[in-house]
């Protein structure tokens, strides 16, 4: 049996990212946030939604949150979020 | 001056204390063998350096000079916490022990101060050879920590949780008095849990060859192959100061001293060998077999450099198809997360408590640690080799962004490397550890910045070791799908495609994402993962997924021991019926009560209903707290309902009380009294659960398990009487004189029948007589009701723990405990 090894990379060159569609399973509230048409509506669905996610726990992780992975943490609604998926939808990939 | 690890085993403390290197005053390397080893000259590495320092909170201007006046300074032994200290001004409902309702750090730091504080020691050097070069090694010091030798700055460390060492040589005083005088700050908001303050992990000095030496931490071991009943362990060894003619010697012995393999070649500034071994004993976490690996420099036949450390021999792998194996043999992660404190020392990285831990969770069946978010201890992690724990060391919670306003986000830019650095190269050795994690819930991971230093940080990591794989503790979502090149890929990942959150990372660790793993596989059939964090209200479902999806390789409980800080996110509370379902602890919270293991090291319900899910036992009953009427109770993300193993409801009698079931067979049974009141067949849907609704009435309150109609398991809780004494039981027999050894003791209220009164809380008074000194004293209680400190303390659950700490002199101790109404206990014990 021979040892697995993990050799390091040569050299760093950005990945290239990959068009998808947006959402709110998979898509990161900051991403969503940063995209002033998605945010738009989620405003409009989930109207408070600033207050929700404006504390100082929160904040750090918006980047790395989607409203569904919230759910568990009560902060969102999933009613409110299969809306704002179905309007996303129309936005299209980006 | 031994290691832990070699401490323990006699033959091989003569042995190093008969073969400890030096610079000018060498030993004749010949002879530097198990047999007839020279006689032991000062100096060599790992000098003990914890004693007698002297210790003083707050600014002290101008305390770095050797001239500086420290006569009034208090007297302490390192490791040394000063936030677990006693506060002045106890204010009762607002400063309370070392709790302080103002705390800056408030319900992260567990309501406890850092501030500054400074230490001095004063040592001579003229035992030593008088041109030996000599380096001070700390552990680790929280946070900010500055250096002076005889006045003059050395250097320090802003990292918190690294080893790092400095070298004093160039100021040293070879003849007279020197003063290390050490500044360390723990200022601001700067964590999100318990840190402590000040020197609480180990301080050594290294004495070496003025110019010649194996390079700190450059020893770096790796069993490339195991086959036949034939190891090779491939050993690269970096050397300063090489000369022509010298020799880099390696070993691997014994725990008897016998040696299983050894090589010799000419030293050069990075030596590589290979050590073969026949019938070599394999490390696991189930068979913790050890070795030490030595390796020696020498030159013209005499040893001017030698470095012990223990080795175990070891082949880990990880693919989706068989998950991890070890040494060919599949094997899942039982893990839990653990944050660094030691309960009620505080920081304090005694190795006597790492022990401890590390021996309360193999009861338990776990298996791996997840030192959450730091790099661990010396003494955790050669604890996890020796007792045998597979062990994930974690570099950072942030790396450019904070989660509070002066993390070590401040410092990352600079001192990232650093970090890493010292992380990795310190502990590569060490069989225990088996991944490399560059992060925790690392804000904003997945943007461009974010994805770049995640590269950044898997390859330095394994620029320095290439062995092991790199791992991240991953929360929320893995940001939006990539494609790497042949440059930058993973080996085999070029031109695929995968998410920004684990392009570089050779094994993800997912927090949280229970919903998520078994159905990302169908996308990502490559990936082998784990559950970095997990609730413990999942343990049934992270368990079937275990069994089902080889890809799979296990859970980490957030988390395995209580822990101060993070006060209370483990809560539960009672709330009015009808009220918004959401409870913030703050003051008087203090731990974080979200462990299955307590703070003094007892099971919660948690942890019995584990102890059934993973197959240590068969069967476990207790009882749902009653609670108020017209209240329902919330527990949160990473708590459990507040159950307890007890049939003492005084004032509920006749009230339908919850009974809760855990049981590994397929039919369980309740009795009360002698007769049967509640049965249920367990379906893999009822996830080994049963619950009862019962009539409290006093007695006892039986369990039964069958499988197939034959009763596998019983189980029975009693209605305890009135407290009537306290007994004192002593967690070990052999009590260490030695003045950083640790014995512990279980303080309980039992009634007549010597029943340990299940949720019973009064005031305990301890004595203390002989060589031997209160280390701590407390409870579990999650709430800060006084010093951990103090010969006095408050019951919780019925039960407080004593940590006393031997003074370096062997002889009787006897402790008594008591308490208004009670007999009192006493134990003596032997320090020895």
């Amino acid at each position: 049996m021979d040892a697995p090894l993990y050799p390091p990379a040569r050299a760093f060159v950005m990945p290239r990212r990959l068009p998808r569609l947006l959402d709110t399973k998979d898509t990161a509230i900051a991403d969503l946030k940063a995209i002033p048409q998605a945010w738009a509506i989620v405003e409009a669905e989930i109207p408070n939604i600033e207050g929700r996610i404006g504390n100082e726990i929160i904040k750090p992780h918006l980047g790395n949150f989607s409203f569904r992975s919230l759910l568990q943490f009560g902060v969102v609604k999933p009613d409110a979020l299969d809306r704002i998926d179905q309007r996303l939808k129309a936005l299209g990939e980006r | 001056m031994a290691s832990d690890f070699l401490s323990t085993h006699r033959r091989n403390v003569l042995v190093m204390a008969a073969v400890t290197a030096m610079g000018g005053v060498p030993i004749t390397a010949g002879a530097a063998n198990a047999k007839g080893r020279p006689a032991a000259e000062p100096g060599g590495r790992r000098q003990p350096f914890d004693e007698d320092w002297r210790f003083m909170q707050g600014d002290q201007t101008g305390a770095e000079s050797l001239a500086w006046d420290d006569t009034g300074w208090r007297s302490v032994d390192l490791p040394h916490d000063w936030s677990i200290e006693d506060l002045p001004e106890q204010t009762p409902g607002a400063v309370v022990g070392p709790f302080d309702k103002r705390s800056i750090g408030g319900t992260a730091t567990g309501f406890t101060n850092g501030g500054e504080g400074w230490y001095r020691k004063h040592f001579r050097v003229d035992s030593y050879p008088s041109d030996a070069r000599i380096e001070i090694v700390f552990d680790a010091a929280y946070l900010m920590t500055d250096v002076w030798l005889n006045g003059r700055n050395v250097g320090g460390s802003v990292a918190g949780y690294a080893p790092f060492a400095l070298d004093l040589t160039p100021h040293l005083d070879r003849l007279g008095n020197n003063v290390i005088a050490v500044r360390v700050r723990n200022l601001g908001r700067n964590s999100r849990w318990y840190s402590g303050s000040g020197l609480y992990r180990s301080v050594e000095l290294d004495i070496l060859h003025p110019a010649s030496r194996v390079e700190r931490w450059g020893v770096a071991a790796w069993t490339s192959k195991l086959e036949n009943g034939r190891a090779v362990v491939d050993v690269s060894s970096e050397v300063v100061g090489p000369e022509k003619g010298d020799t880099l010697r390696s070993r691997l012995v014994e725990p008897d001293g016998r040696i299983a393999a050894e090589v010799s070649t000419p030293a050069t500034a990075v030596t590589r060998q290979a050590l073969h071994l026949r019938g070599p004993r394999l490390w696991s976490a189930e068979h913790p077999e050890l070795y030490s690996l030595e390796t020696e420099l020498v030159r013209g036949g005499i040893v001017l450099d030698r470095l012990v450390q223990p080795y175990g021999i070891r082949i880990i792998a990880f693919d989706a198809a068989k998950g991890m194996t070890v040494n060919g043999e599949r094997v899942k992660l039982k893990g839990g997360c653990l944050h660094h404190d030691n309960g009620l020392l505080g920081a304090c990285a005694y190795p006597d408590a790492d022990k401890r831990r590390l021996r309360l969770l193999k009861a338990r069946g776990f298996n791996a640690i997840r030192s959450s978010h730091n790099p661990s201890s010396r003494s955790l992690r050669e604890a996890c080799d020796r007792i045998g724990m597979f062990l994930i060391e974690e570099a950072f919670d942030a790396w450019l962004i904070s989660k509070e306003p002066q993390d070590f986000a401040q410092q990352f830019p600079e001192h990232w490397h650093t970090v890493i650095d010292a992380m990795v190269r310190s502990a590569r050795n060490s069989p225990s550890v088996i991944m490399w994690s560059i992060g925790n819930e690392i804000p904003f991971r997945s943007t461009d910045e974010g994805v770049e230093w995640q590269w950044k940080l898997a390859n330095a990591v394994k620029h320095l070791d290439p062995t092991r794989p790199v791992t991240a503790g991953l929360n929320g979502v893995l940001g939006s799908q990539l494609i790497a090149g042949v440059e930058t890929a993973r080996p085999g990942r070029a031109g695929k495609v995968d998410n920004a959150s684990t392009v570089f990372l050779d094994v993800p660790g997912y927090n949280y994402r229970l919903e998520d793993i078994a159905a990302e596989q169908t996308a990502h059939p490559e990936r082998v993962v784990y559950a970095s964090e997990t609730f413990a209200r999942d343990l049934y479902d992270y368990q079937a997924l275990q069994d089902k999806a080889p890809y799979f390789l296990g859970e980490f409980l957030w988390t395995a021991m209580d822990y101060l800080g993070e006060a209370g996110i483990g809560a539960t509370a009672r709330l009015k019926n009808g009220a918004y379902p959401i409870y913030l602890p703050g003051f008087p919270w203090v731990n974080a009560w979200c462990g299955d293991i307590d703070l003094i090291g007892e099971q919660k319900a948690s942890s019995l209903a584990r102890d059934v899910v993973w197959g240590v036992s068969d069967l476990e009953i207790w009882v749902r707290r009653p609670g108020p009427e017209g209240t329902f109770e919330y527990v949160s993300n990473w708590g459990w309902p507040d159950e307890l193993a007890s049939w003492s409801w005084p004032g509920s009698e006749g009230r339908m009380l919850g009974v809760v079931v855990h049981a590994a067979g397929d039919t369980v049974e309740v009795h009360l009294n002698g007769r049967p009141v509640g049965s249920k067949e367990l379906g893999p849907s009822d996830r080994r659960r049963a619950e009862f609704q019962i009539p409290y009435a006093p007695g006892k309150l039986e369990a039964f398990s069958y499988r197939a109609g034959r009763r596998i398991a019983h189980k029975a809780l009693e209605t305890v009487g009135a407290a009537s004494r306290i007994q004192i039981v002593p967690e070990r027999l052999d009590a260490g004189a030695g003045r950083g050894a640790l014995s512990y003791f279980r303080i309980e209220i039992v009634d007549a029948q010597g029943r340990v009164l299940p949720d019973d809380r009064r005031r305990i008074d301890l004595v203390i007589d002989g060589p031997a000194s209160l280390a701590a004293f407390g409870s579990a209680s999650p709430l800060a009701t006084g010093s951990f400190q103090s010969a006095s303390t408050e019951s919780y659950r019925g039960r407080a723990l004593l940590i006393i700490r031997g003074n370096g002199q062997r002889g009787t101790v006897r402790i008594h405990a008591r308490s208004a109404g009670l007999k009192g206990g006493g134990v003596t014990v032997a320090m020895a």
